[in-house]
């Protein structure tokens, strides 16, 4: 069974809105509650105090989520670096993808972009397993103006109509990437994007997902790329 | 571990321990896991970072003014006792990578009374040795002042108190704040110093060999080369060498923490003791004792201006202030984590290790660190704080290897460390004798304060805890 990683922010009231909860019902959830130390603070001492608190939100949480439909199941982690925390975790569960949950209603219409360089296979087979047999439409997006950019769009919607999805497709050729994404947003419940290897780009303005899932208030699902991410830097 | 940690302390308050896995990523509790996010450069960083400000910046003065160029013998001396320290408390952290350092492994080998003693006493010794560093802090301060022409009247004196003080409540209130990438920056201050230093160093060397001439002094230091001299500057002096058992306070938050901890631990002490043996050595090539000693606590900026004029003063004036903050604020946070892990297992009351909510951060343990310390800070006596400091982490030193010896000789079935130290015995004993030894050599007023402490804080034991148990299965 696929399994979706949900990290959320646990201690600092942050939640996993209903639309998302219910998006992901076709799948295992391991939800990741986790709290950002400053670095003059050990995790332990944290662990200490706010353990059951945390615990208690938890658990909370992934009954709301079982009653959505899949299972579901949680992890606590006190740590300096989210990053890094989230990558571990992904790994030790072998997530197929993580979620960053953003504010949403039912989930009708998905973003799925296939821009930059990612494992198109690995987005569609998700989306399809993600939607299931329910009524959720797919906007496929892709922005470059490399040639053959409109014949991979087409034969990566012929893939997902196959499934027995409603489809539709977008072609930019104009803007960058990120912009032509935050022009198809307003009329999508979702995105789902790759994850797309670390650049420069990432290290100065933040990772990629995150400048979405923040410009665009709803929540993201990254399919995690097939290698493991080394989380060993620094 | 097979037998927990069980008793109360009289406000009825039990140590917390659960059962915990350590891996090279995380550590696993029962509910949560603590995920492990420093790497070897991290650890580095502290043990250097904490280190390099006195024995450079602070002592060569005070140092050479007694025993001359002999001082580098003294220096090596301390370099030789933390290295031998260092090894054994490299295995003691790979066996057991929790936060507390010294006194984890004081109190899991040797019982609670050890560990109430060591746990307390490395809380002040840290509160004394952080207000060295600001006192040096503020003589450099006050050359800074001097540089930029700003004279400050008939009681320079005061004003490095007023200096120290304000430095000292400053890095409590940034700590209590919440300083984002605190350690990214102590990273690229100690990557910075190091490369001043290396240019520095490689200069002075150059003109004392005679190979360059810079044309400095003649000096020709009276140099004293005697076994009681030589070795009463090393026990002043060790002060600049209490940084590597810091790696070890955060060794729960190290990732692979089997070959990154014995790799910073010791790493760290070699760097150092290296760099402080060639600067004493170009430092009493440059000055005669008399120079030294008039010169002071910032003896290396006249060093500075001797060598390179007016850049290597400003040089090493810039390089002091880096330093000793670096070194101030790493102590700090250290003092925090020493009062945390007390706290956890019931020797202190456990608000001692509370953490505020606004900002993440532990403010009662970082004001029983900056409080005391910024009353010490004005006192202004280097020396004394200097020796206090390195009598308690000198206890908690020889301690450490005394526990190494009856944790190895009982054989529990949880210890099981990575990184062994070669030789069976023969080199925690040798830490522990060179420890207790270095002792001997103090002046006696720190002596009686360093004793002092340790009784005070072992009637706190039988006062407070004196039915909680946290020795290991021995």
């Amino acid at each position: 069974m696929t399994r979706v990683l949900v990290p959320v922010a646990v201690l600092e009231g942050a939640t996993v809105s209903s639309g998302l909860m219910t998006l992901l019902g076709t799948v295992d959830v391991t939800v990741l509650g986790y709290h950002v130390l400053p670095e003059q603070t050990p995790p332990d001492q944290a662990r200490l105090q706010y353990e059951e608190r945390a615990t208690s939100a938890l658990e909370d949480l992934v009954e709301e989520f079982r009653s959505a439909g899949g299972a579901a199941d949680h992890r606590l982690v006190f740590t300096h670096d989210r990053e890094q925390t989230v990558n571990r975790v992904a790994d030790e569960v072998d997530a197929r993808a993580y979620a960053i949950s953003g504010v949403t209603g039912d989930v009708d219409r998905l973003l799925v972009s296939l821009s930059g360089d990612v494992a198109v296979d690995r987005v569609l087979a998700f989306v399809v397993e993600v939607i299931g047999d329910r009524e959720v439409g797919v906007t496929l997006l892709l922005a470059g103006t490399a040639d053959g950019a409109a014949d991979r769009l087409d034969a990566a919607a012929e893939r997902l109509r196959e499934a027995g999805l409603s489809v539709e497709t977008r072609l930019e050729r104009e803007g960058s990437t990120f912009d032509a994404l935050m022009n198809a947003v307003p009329d999508h419940d979702a995105v789902v994007m790759g994850e797309s290897a670390p650049s420069l780009r990432s290290l100065v303005f933040g990772e990629e997902a995150d400048r979405v899932a923040s410009a665009s208030v709803g929540p993201v699902l990254v399919v995690r790329a097939d290698e493991p991410t080394d989380g060993d830097a620094g | 571990m097979s037998s927990e940690p069980s008793g109360t302390n009289i406000e009825g308050e039990a140590p917390d321990a659960g059962p915990v896995v350590e891996t090279d990523e995380a550590t696993i509790t029962e509910d949560a896991e603590l995920e492990r996010t420093l790497g070897l450069t991290g650890g580095l960083a502290i043990g250097i970072g904490t280190m390099i400000g006195a024995g450079i910046f602070v002592f060569p003065g005070l140092a050479g003014a007694e025993v001359g160029t002999a001082a580098t013998v003294s220096f090596a001396v301390g370099g030789l006792i933390a290295l031998l320290v260092a090894l054994p408390t490299s295995e003691l952290a790979t066996a057991m990578p929790k936060s507390g350092g010294g006194y984890y492994f004081v109190s899991r080998g040797l019982g609670t009374l050890a560990g109430t003693v060591i746990g307390l006493s490395l809380w002040l010794g840290l509160v004394f040795a952080t207000a060295f560093y600001l006192v040096g802090l503020g003589f450099y301060a006050l050359d800074a002042l001097a540089e930029v022409g700003v004279t400050v009247g008939a009681n320079p004196g005061l004003v490095v108190s007023v200096i120290a003080v304000l430095a000292g409540a400053g890095f409590t209130a940034l700590n209590v704040t919440g300083t984002e990438n605190a350690a990214k920056l102590q990273n690229g201050i100690v990557a910075l110093l190091l490369s001043m230093l290396v240019v520095f160093l490689a200069f002075g060397m150059l003109d004392s060999l005679g190979i360059v001439d810079a044309g400095t002094p003649p000096g020709e230091a009276r140099n004293v080369w005697s076994v009681v001299p030589v070795m009463s500057v090393a026990a002043l002096v060790f002060t600049s060498y209490l940084g590597f058992a810091q790696v070890a306070t955060v060794a729960g938050e190290m990732r692979n923490p089997g070959r990154n901890l014995p790799l910073a631990m010791v790493g760290s002490v070699l760097v150092v003791t290296v760099l402080y043996v060639l600067t004493i050595f170009v430092a009493t090539s440059v000055f005669t004792q008399d120079g030294l000693a008039t010169a002071g606590e910032t003896a290396m900026v006249a060093v500075g201006r001797e060598l390179l004029g007016l850049p290597g003063a400003l040089v090493i004036v810039v390089g002091g202030l880096l330093a000793t903050m670096s070194s101030a604020n790493a102590s700090i946070l250290s003092t925090s984590r020493a009062i945390y892990g007390v706290s956890k297992d019931a020797l202190l009351p456990r608000w001692a290790s509370r953490i505020n909510l606004r900002y993440g951060t532990p403010h009662v343990a970082l004001g029983l660190a900056g409080g005391p310390v910024i009353v010490l800070a004005a006192t202004r006596q280097v020396q004394l704080l200097a020796e206090v400091a390195s009598f308690l982490h000198l206890v908690m030193y020889g301690l450490m290897c005394v526990a190494l010896v009856a944790i190895r000789r009982d054989r529990p079935d949880w210890y099981d460390p990575e990184f062994r130290v070669p030789g069976g015995p023969v080199v925690p004993v040798a830490g522990a004798l060179a420890s207790f030894g270095l002792i001997a050599f103090m002046d006696p007023t720190s002596i009686a304060i360093g004793v002092a402490v340790v009784v005070v804080t072992a009637g706190w034991y039988f006062y407070y805890a004196r039915d909680v148990k946290l020795r290991g299965a021995l």
